[in-house]
């Protein structure tokens, strides 16, 4: 601190008052201070109220109406709609069904050989065995045919994805101009929750299987683009020199050394737009999408929860399969990644007698009398539970009363808290707080973002979710701290903890909502429940990463000094792994946010429930400006938690 | 080598001929070296004055045909830029510069192309190999981007592999290789193309030191069988003189001195040059040529011989044998003899003396140092493993061309002032 070598002499408090100037996080403060004072009498004085002044705002139900009611009324007419969205809508539509035909086509033993042998060649056999046993499961589950839709939405999703992605990351890769241009866009788009992303495509294709597909693309585009632009961006100048050094020509240079250098990043782009696809496809089973989705969003609807974990469990399975197959095909890359034809050729062999003996055996669709149903089973198990464990457990509560004691104690009180506050108070600790960890740049960006929510009209249920948000992450916070610290001081603990975590980072968000609800019921605590649930693994991880990585030379020489265990965490660790912990905490709010928004699915309310609702009775002013909504209090979540580096990836 | 002399009295024209050359990196780079004022800068004044950096300032020489030229300086000193120049991997500010006498500044990009893919071929200091391709593919490469068929370029490759020491590893991938081999891939890549001249980026600066002593043999070796023109960039003294026939010395982009080994350690140009070959084990490089005086006529008929091209440490070595003063033959003709003084004159640093005051004077620090500095000079001989007896034996009619070294034109007996006597500091850092 400037204050503590400042000189105490006669002179003493002028001195230290410079120095508090000189310091930089002061002097940030002190001028925010000033504005404040010279405009809060103002705006006080003007419009006097707790929460965001009605004058100020600007109703947008209205004209929105207007706008969504003209689309409805010309969708078939316009000119734009016939020639550009409609074809475009008739080709998703198109493409999707011819997927998912002969997916259906080549029966489930045909679709689970042809998965089997991919895995096998790519990854392995454990894989390819473990692939088999998921989509038999699936069957088993009776879910077989919901899971065909989903693979068909995604196989299609994927493919846009990939090819949209693949084109702005090679634009962006090869131009800086592009690059400068696309960087902050897509990185905003990654921080965004994926609810937000569905009501700009409802607007325009209407509830449906196109909608549905594109929200997806628009969502899992932006890691394969950026991945893209990253790798290409990053190879190695030494060998692009040496490669140009020997007369090759634009395009020799881009297909033989700036594309295969940057294989990694590639395949690493493919796994999370993968990832994100399946995400955000299980997600738009509310605006139409089918499949896997819809059975958890109906079952969640009437809170069934047995129906809920039939088709969870293949939810995850498809996204754990999905994840280890595309990873290993990236980690087996040093070595002899091409491949043998023969191999291939046969595995393709097999595939297809596979497929032709479930067709002469009859034997497509999955066989009723071979399905499991555990859905009853289940919700016994969850009435047992609705009957012992939620209320009046002896000594320690049950998991409603827990649910009840936190809504009660902490959310409400929050919610109170920051919805009593005034307006313009929220607005200058929003400032504050990221002019202190950013620039002056992300405090404006923060500030205008909180500002747009209050114009919108939407204060009241944004604070409400700002508040379920904050809970959230300071439980995220204090237990995934603490798990890092123990998962970084102990290989013991870390060997537990991985396989966990891997599987924990790879489940949709969707699926974390059925077993709160089984816990919890439904409200605001199960909603957060979810949320750290889903941030948990993520935060941990960082957390574990960052210690892990702080320099052995600096822990040595501190414990040459004789530091105690709890001195080196304390002094050397964890000021070191600052960034890392930054970086935790940025994250931590943005996959927070993504699943209390998701939440209103389940009774979180604010406004998450908005755009359920505005979906559910087709009034899409009020879905819209809850997206709207979303849209500025995730920008400013991020904006004000983000440190001046930008993290690499997203955790999920 | 130092033995090896350039062959310009063949009249042929220089590979490479580079003139004024410059390059300016920073804003409005091209106004430096059109003002005179400006290019008088020193680099600390350039830079607080224009924002510019002069990497390469006003440089102009020769690379002569089927010579190894060395470019040596620290790191910062524009050598790797100006080798860069050459093809135009950075493009030079303004000047001249020609291959063969085409001026390759005003070529378009098919004919750059054209240079780059069959009249000179580079190596790096961090290899540049494509880490997803075989070390066959790897070598292959640069075939593969002139067009050449899959069979032949293979096939091309599969013995420049042999001839580079990979043969067996064909198949492996650039990671599984020692920095070492990755380098000879490196080398054999370039060769593949079978390039008018080699260009070296400081090739074995990443390796370790008894890998680098390997590949310098290796270098050596091709440049002994093959003939091919080489420009070398190197920081490491001891490695240019090994390996250059000429060598140019870089500080801040100019060349500071120009000439054969011998010219560089016997006669430095200046205090920068002196202070950087203070070090250098002056009896390694120096001939016996300079180091001679003539021969008395009982002096003419006895003892061991050596050739003219011989280094004085194996002079030394012939001396320290037989206890007697060694003959200079040149042609079965006896040039000259060195007896103890004069090469301990040379290991001393001290110039030849020629009255025995001089000597005198030198004899007691000359005689202490000599003690101390033969025996790890025969030490780092043995390690170069006899190459120079078989390079200077191919062309032995070519000795007779060399220029009078320089060390002749220097006042003999008065003792280098910046060079200080003392101690026997004089082996090889």
């Amino acid at each position: 601190m400037a204050t503590a070598t400042a000189p105490i002499g006669h002179t003493g408090l002028a001195d230290r008052a410079r120095a508090l100037v000189r310091h930089r996080a002061a002097g940030k403060l002190l001028l925010l201070a000033l504005a404040a004072a010279v405009i809060v009498p103002f705006l006080n004085a003007r419009w006097a109220s707790g929460t965001w002044p009605h004058a100020l705002t600007v109703d947008l139900t209205d004209p929105l109406g207007k706008v969504s009611t003209w689309i409805i009324d010309n969708r078939d007419s316009h000119p734009l709609f016939l020639y550009f969205f409609g074809y475009i809508s008739n080709a998703v539509v198109l493409s999707v069904r011819a997927v998912y035909l002969v997916l259906l086509a080549a029966g489930w033993a045909g679709v689970t050989a042809v998965a089997a042998l991919v895995a096998w060649r790519t990854a392995g056999v454990r894989l390819a065995l473990g692939t088999a046993a998921a989509f038999l499961t699936c069957g088993l589950l009776g879910m077989w045919v919901p899971t065909m839709q989903t693979l068909a939405l995604m196989v299609v999703a994927v493919l846009a994805s990939v090819a949209l992605g693949t084109l702005l990351g090679l634009a962006a890769g090869l131009s800086d101009r592009t690059y400068r241009a696309l960087r902050p866009v897509l990185d905003t788009m990654q921080v965004l929750p994926a609810f937000a992303y569905l009501l700009p495509v409802v607007l325009v294709f209407g509830i449906g299987v196109p909608a549905a597909v594109l929200a997806t693309v628009v969502y899992a585009a932006p890691p394969m683009a950026r991945l893209t632009a990253l790798g290409l961006r990053g190879a190695d100048t030494g060998v692009m020199e040496a490669v140009a050094s020997l007369g090759a020509t634009a395009r020799q240079r881009l297909l033989t050394a700036r594309l295969p250098l940057a294989r990694k990043e590639l395949l690493l782009g493919l796994n999370q737009t993968i990832m994100m696809a399946l995400s955000m496809a299980v997600i738009a089973s509310v605006i139409g999408a089918g499949g896997l989705g819809d059975r958890v969003y109906q079952a969640l609807a009437s809170v069934d929860v047995g129906a809920a974990l039939a088709a969870g469990i293949p939810i995850v399975l498809l996204a754990v399969v999905l994840d280890r197959v595309t990873g290993a095909a990236g980690e087996r890359l040093g070595g002899d990644s091409r491949g043998n034809p023969r191999a291939w050729a046969y595995a393709a062999v097999v595939a297809v007698a596979v497929a032709l003996a479930g067709r002469l055996t009859d034997l497509l669709d999955w066989p009723d009398a071979w399905a499991v149903h555990i859905a009853e089973p289940v919700n016994r198990a969850v009435d047992w539970m609705t009957d012992h464990l939620y209320s009046g457990v002896p000594y320690i509560g049950g998991t409603a009363d827990w649910a009840g004691h936190f809504t009660t104690w902490i959310l409400d009180p929050l919610r109170d808290g920051l919805q009593w506050l005034p307006w313009w108070s929220v607005l200058l600790i929003v400032a504050a707080l990221a002019w202190l960890i950013g620039t002056w740049r992300t405090a404006l960006t923060a500030v205008l973002a909180m500002a747009a929510i209050g114009v919108l009209g939407v204060w009241k249920p944004s604070l409400d979710t700002l508040s379920q948000v904050l809970a959230a992450v300071a439980v995220t916070l204090v237990l995934g701290f603490a798990i890092g610290i123990a998962a970084a001081r102990s290989e013991r603990v870390e060997r537990l903890l991985r396989p966990v975590l891997d599987v924990f980072q790879t489940m949709p968000q969707f699926v974390y909502l059925i077993p709160v609800v089984a816990l919890f019921g439904v409200g605001r605590a199960p909603a957060v429940a979810a949320a750290v649930v889903y941030a948990l693994p993520a935060v941990v991880r960082i957390t574990t990463q960052g210690l892990r990585a702080v320099d052995p030379a600096a822990l040595e020489s501190a414990r040459s000094l004789g530091a105690t265990s709890g001195q080196q965490l304390r002094q050397v660790q964890l000021p070191l792994a600052r960034p890392a912990l930054l970086l935790a905490v940025n994250q931590g709010v943005v996959l927070v946010l993504a699943v209390v928004i998701i939440g209103g699915l389940v009774g979180g309310g604010a406004l998450g429930y908005d755009v359920v609702f505005g979906l559910a009775q087709g009034d899409l002013a009020t879905g819209l400006v809850a997206g709207a909504a979303i849209v500025c209090l995730g920008l400013m979540l991020d904006r004000v938690t983000q440190p001046t580096e930008r993290r690499a990836k997203k955790g999920a | 080598m130092s033995t090896a002399t350039p062959r310009q009295d063949k009249g042929t024209e220089p590979v490479f001929s580079v003139h004024n050359l410059w390059k300016v990196f920073g804003p409005k780079a091209e106004r430096v070296p059109a003002d005179p004022e400006l290019a008088a800068l020193s680099p600390a004044e350039l830079r607080s004055r224009t924002g510019c950096t002069a990497a390469v300032h006003d440089v102009s020489f020769d690379v002569r045909k089927g010579e190894v030229f060395v470019v040596m300086g620290l790191s910062g000193s524009g050598k790797s830029t100006l080798v860069r120049c050459l093809t135009r991997l950075i493009e030079p500010t303004s000047g001249g510069l020609a291959i063969d006498g085409e001026d390759v500044l005003a070529m378009d990009k098919a004919r750059l192309r054209e240079l780059r893919r069959h009249r000179a071929a580079m190596v790096f200091q961090h290899f540049g190999l494509l880490p997803h391709r075989t070390v066959l593919d790897n070598v292959a490469y640069g075939l593969e981007i002139q067009g050449v068929s899959r069979a032949e370029r293979r096939a091309k490759a599969a013995a420049i592999v042999t001839k580079v020491g990979l043969e067996g590893m064909e198949q492996r991938r650039p990671g599984q290789l020692s920095g070492g081999q990755q380098q000879r891939v490196g080398l054999a890549r370039a060769l593949a193309v079978d390039p008018e001249v080699l260009l070296f980026d400081e090739p074995f600066s990443a390796l370790d030191p008894l890998i680098r002593r390997d590949m310098q043999e290796e270098v050596i070796r091709l440049h002994r069988e093959e003939g091919r023109t080489m420009v070398f960039i190197t920081h490491d003294l001891n490695e240019a003189l090994r390996l250059g026939d000429r060598i140019a010395l870089m500080r801040d982009g100019r060349i500071v001195q120009l000439g054969t080994p011998e010219e560089i350690v016997g006669s430095p140009a200046d205090d920068y040059v002196r202070e950087f070959v203070r070090d250098v084990p002056r009896e390694q490089v120096m001939t016996v040529r300079t180091a001679m005086r003539a021969a008395s006529a009982e002096e003419a008929g006895r003892g061991p011989a050596v050739s003219p091209e011989a280094t004085v440490s194996e002079a030394i070595e012939a001396v320290a044998r037989t206890g007697s003063p060694a003959r200079v033959m040149d042609g079965g003709r006896c040039v000259g003899v060195v007896d103890h003084e004069r090469l301990l004159g040379v290991v001393a640093g001290t110039g030849v003396p020629t009255d025995d005051r001089a000597a005198e004077a030198v004899a007691p620090a000359a005689g202490h140092r000599a003690a101390e500095a033969v025996a790890p000079a025969a030490g780092h001989r043995a390690a170069r493993g006899g190459t120079r007896p078989e390079e200077s034996g191919p062309r032995p009619e070519e000795s007779g061309t060399r220029q009078a070294p320089a060390r002749d034109t220097r006042a003999p007996g008065t003792p280098d002032a910046g060079v200080p006597v003392a101690s026997g500091e004089g082996e090889v850092a």
